[in-house]
């Protein structure tokens, strides 16, 4: 035995183990792409040439660029909110409702406070934040002080999300006209645009600031190992001295206030006031950017990219050819559809083996957020 | 001893098993294990949590597949590599956790997998509810098909689950702990149908550790150790001592080397007046009181079950008392698990997946948490400085195969609990040690590194406190030896001046009850809680 283990190299080859992470999600997206080649030749087109206005049409030339940077921005801020969550155990899906909420006091304060920019903006900007933040704090102390399932109350705070911040636009500070709006903006407000091509801002920079951030706090500092282990196993983590519930609930905000972050950018950099129902769904797509990404920080820049290439591409696609953008979806909806496959099979491929291989059973599974939750 | 009389004299039995082995990896779960289970019998299985009970008959269910070994049912020679086909040859199982849709109707999980056909292939629901009532019926088995499986009493849904295998015409039924979640009524009734049924010509495997039930209602018993079958023996005259002593065993010799103990008058843990409930809300730990002073090694012995489990997570943090006080070196328990760490507690848990290690994550990893303070500098982790430190760890803890940068399940279960005692130890604070079943899952050479470990500890003037199943251990290394009994203390023994066979007598519980009105009990009536 002892001979075996010393004669082992003492590391795999290096190729492999970068390649590792990024297998599942390559793979993804090949299958992915293989589905809808044969959804494109069974509406009786040419795949490799719908394919090829999808990539002209997002990455070649300066406009179209300028399209997908502008595309991937919100995705970058709520692909990073739930990666943040995901990393940590939390099941953040409620990014939706916390962008909304963002972006609606970043459009209170964009309109109803007046600064020099220099103030206005970060003031703008920090709303956001703290608007996301704000309503994610509901489903984290709703967890943690009563275990209810972060995953339903995110959920369901949604819809209430968008009704509400509706109800904002349409009644008590609709700004005057037909549309469903808060009055623009200040310009002292509004994050500069660099483009007449697109409406890509600096909000750009700032999520791409922000994963790299993160991505330095989870590789770098205790509380990022702390999030980490909170996330493989929370009842280790907190009898190991991490203060388990308290971190659920800043790792819960932090994440929403991520997500806030990318409705104060579509307010301040894109469409410079509030509008209801602005949002086609960055917050859900946000999910699938986290998966897509392994909920690494960096990986949610790379899956924003794909993802807002696609739909910058799917415009192109809808004029150049007559196909429905809404094809860019069906690829987009069977690459998530594989990696769900690949994360539950990992899953269940690990599960029966550890249940089986030892008799105890101790008592009932630890509470994700509130393991000290036990008593009577 | 394997030509005990069958009750039903002159059948071939029903089952054969022989030389069974299965490993998980490298670790064996079962070794060489062989019963033979008789038609009509109530056939008892046990030994202590880890003995391969629920491994062996899983193996015979066909949820797992043997490594090698063979198996007969009706005199067929038969491999199984799923429970249909086990199903097929007229074997039911009812897990410890019921397999059962709980929105569906008794009838529909009857037959859920098996359903009756209308000639337009749809499923023939007044068949299915009266045939779920006809079986019933037929077994003295009371239960209305419509009722909603969510809405009944857990007793109940174990009913449904052996209607669901009868139905499926099995002549061999195996019950998992079906005890274990039953109040003692409900244990009564389910023994009244475990005897029907076996009058009925029905064989019975009954696994469980709880072994006054055996003595109540089995034929036979099969005792396993360490993944063996060590004995069967007829339930004649057989006491729960002499079970104890052949479960608990003396097949492995452990010797430790120690001189004699010093203890202090300081007391690093005391337990007064404690009460505590378990997950179903029994009194698990029933106004328990303890002590262990610095300089000694108190060994905590009991058959599994008898509140062991649910005193420590008090002690850890991990479990609220109802009543009680807990201190670790004079504090008070906190709120909060870390603050008894603080105190000076390392605990070393049996439940190493879950509580002691991150599996997934690496060795390193796990060595550092709860050290988290040492490697901050304005919150910027020195993973460096804290590779370094497993490094040497593992070098001054003897891990073998151990890289810092392996996952934790990479590793042998003595080498897990070697982390886990490297991790625990190494904190200057830690002047109380528990450690629980130090030894489950871990093979002999670590045992004794681990034993040699602790009392090394005890000889610098730190506590330790050893909760553990296998009696061998608790007298080996023990100073003193406390046995506890349905929640409670029962007795306070010397190593010196007792031994294996005096704690069974404790364990067992019949001269073990000074405080309670019933200690003339003759072992014959139910445990029922407390």
């Amino acid at each position: 035995m002892a001979p075996e283990s010393t004669a082992e190299p003492p590391r795999k080859s290096t190729l492999a183990a970068v390649l590792a992470p990024v297998v599942q999600p390559l793979v993804a997206i090949l299958i992915a792409t293989c589905v809808g080649g044969l959804l494109v030749l069974a509406l009786g087109r040419n795949p490799f040439e719908v394919y090829g206005i999808l990539i002209s049409g997002s990455v070649v030339g300066v406009p179209n660029i300028l399209v997908t940077l502008q595309m991937m921005t919100p995705l970058i801020f709520t692909g990073l909110a739930v990666a943040v969550s995901f990393r940590a155990g939390l099941w953040n899906i409620g990014v939706e409702g916390q962008m909304l909420v963002g972006a609606l006091l970043s459009g209170i304060v964009g309109y109803a406070i007046h600064l020099p920019w220099f103030l206005h903006i970060p003031l703008a900007v920090l709303a956001g934040f703290v608007g996301g933040a704000l309503w994610a704090a509901i489903p984290a102390l709703l967890r943690v002080y009563l275990n209810v399932n972060e995953l339903v109350v995110c959920l369901m705070l949604n819809p209430v999300a968008l009704l509400v911040t509706g109800f904002f636009a349409s009644h008590v500070l609709k700004a005057p006209g037909p549309t469903n709006k808060l009055p623009d903006i200040d310009p002292s407000a509004a994050l500069p645009n660099f483009s007449i091509y697109s409406q890509v801002n600096a909000g750009l920079f700032l999520a791409l600031a922000c994963c790299i951030v993160l991505a330095l706090v989870n590789a770098r500092t205790i509380r990022g190992f702390e999030w980490k282990l909170m996330g493989l196993n929370p009842r280790f983590a907190y009898y190991g001295g991490v203060d388990v519930p308290r971190r659920a609930i800043g790792v819960m905000m932090l994440g929403g206030g991520i997500a806030g972050l990318a409705g104060a950018e579509q307010v301040l950099g894109q469409y410079r006031a509030f509008y209801d129902n602005f949002s086609p769904g960055y917050g859900f797509d946000g999910i699938a950017v986290a998966m897509l990404a392994n909920f690494d920080p960096i990986g949610v820049i790379l899956a924003a990219f794909l993802f807002g290439a696609l739909n910058g591409g799917s415009a192109v696609l809808q004029m150049m050819t007559g196909l429905s953008k809404y094809l860019v979806q069906v690829l987009q909806f069977i690459t998530v559809l594989v990696l769900a496959a690949q994360f539950s099979w990992n899953w269940l491929r690990r599960r029966p083996v550890a249940a089986l291989a030892q008799e105890p059973e101790r008592s009932a599974a630890p509470d994700l957020a509130h393991p000290s939750g036990r008593q009577a | 001893m394997q030509e005990a009389v069958l009750p039903h004299k002159g059948l071939p039995p029903v089952v054969r098993m022989r030389d069974i082995v299965k490993m998980f990896g490298s670790f064996v779960a079962v070794r060489s294990a062989a019963i033979e289970i008789g038609r009509g019998e109530i056939h008892a299985l046990v030994g202590e949590n880890g003995a391969g009970k629920s491994t062996l008959m899983n193996i015979l269910y066909g949820l797992l597949e043997r490594t090698s070994g063979a198996i007969e049912v009706f005199g067929q020679d038969v491999h199984f590599s799923n429970p249909r086909q086990a199903i097929g040859y007229g074997i039911g199982m009812v897990h410890q956790h019921f397999k059962l849709a709980p929105s569906f109707t008794v009838a529909e999980n009857i037959i859920l997998g098996s359903e009756p056909l209308t000639t337009y292939q749809r499923i023939d629901r007044v068949r299915a509810e009266r045939e779920t009532r006809e079986l019933s019926q037929r077994f003295g088995l009371n239960l209305d098909p419509r009722a909603i499986v969510g809405t009944l009493p857990v007793g109940l849904r174990q009913r449904v689950e052996i209607l669901k295998a009868l139905y499926r015409q099995a002549e061999i039924l195996i019950l998992d702990e079906p005890t274990a979640v039953l109040t003692p009524q409900e244990t009564r009734e389910l023994f009244a149908t475990m005897r029907s049924l076996a009058e009925g010509g029905h064989s019975i495997i009954f696994i469980t550790h709880k072994l006054r039930e055996v003595i109540e209602v089995s034929d036979r018993i099969s005792i396993m150790r360490h993944g063996e079958v060590v004995d069967t023996i007829d339930n004649d005259n057989v006491t729960a001592q002499q079970i104890a002593g052949h479960m608990v065993g003396r097949s492995v010799l452990l010797r430790v080397e120690k001189s004699v103990a010093r203890p202090t008058t300081e007391v690093l843990l005391k337990v007064d007046g404690l009460t505590a409930l378990g997950d179903r809300g029994e009194r698990a730990v029933d106004d328990l009181s303890l002590e262990v002073r610095a300089g000694e090694i108190v060994g905590l012995a009991g058959v599994q079950g008898n509140g062991q489990d649910e005193l420590v997570e008090c002690i850890a943090g991990l479990r609220r008392p109802v009543e009680g006080n807990v201190a670790i070196c004079g504090t008070g328990l906190g709120p909060k698990p870390s603050d008894n760490r603080d105190a000076g507690l390392a605990y070393i848990p049996a439940d190493r997946g879950g509580v002691g290690l991150s599996l997934e994550s690496s060795i390193w990893e796990n060595m550092t948490i709860g050290h988290l303070p040492q490697f901050s500098r304005f919150g910027v982790f020195a993973i460096g400085k804290a590779r370094d430190r497993a490094k040497q760890l593992i070098a001054c803890f003897d891990v073998r195969g151990g890289e810092v940068e392996k996952p934790a399940k990479s590793l042998s279960g003595g080498n897990q609990q070697k982390v886990q005692l490297a991790r625990e130890l190494t904190r200057p604070a830690a002047r109380l040690i528990i450690a629980e079943q130090p030894s489950q899952g871990v093979d002999i050479g670590a045992i004794e590194s681990i034993h040699r470990t602790l009392v090394e500890m005890r000889d610098a003037g730190r506590g330790v406190f050893v909760v553990s199943a296998d009696l061998d251990e608790i007298m080996s290394i023990s100073d003193r030896v406390l046995v506890m009994y349905r929640g409670r203390i029962v007795a306070n023994l010397l190593a010196a001046e007792t031994d294996t066979e005096e704690v069974g007598r404790y364990m067992g519980g019949l001269d073990g009850e000074p405080f309670g009105p019933s200690a003339g009990d003759t072992g014959k009536g139910l445990a029922d809680g407390a």
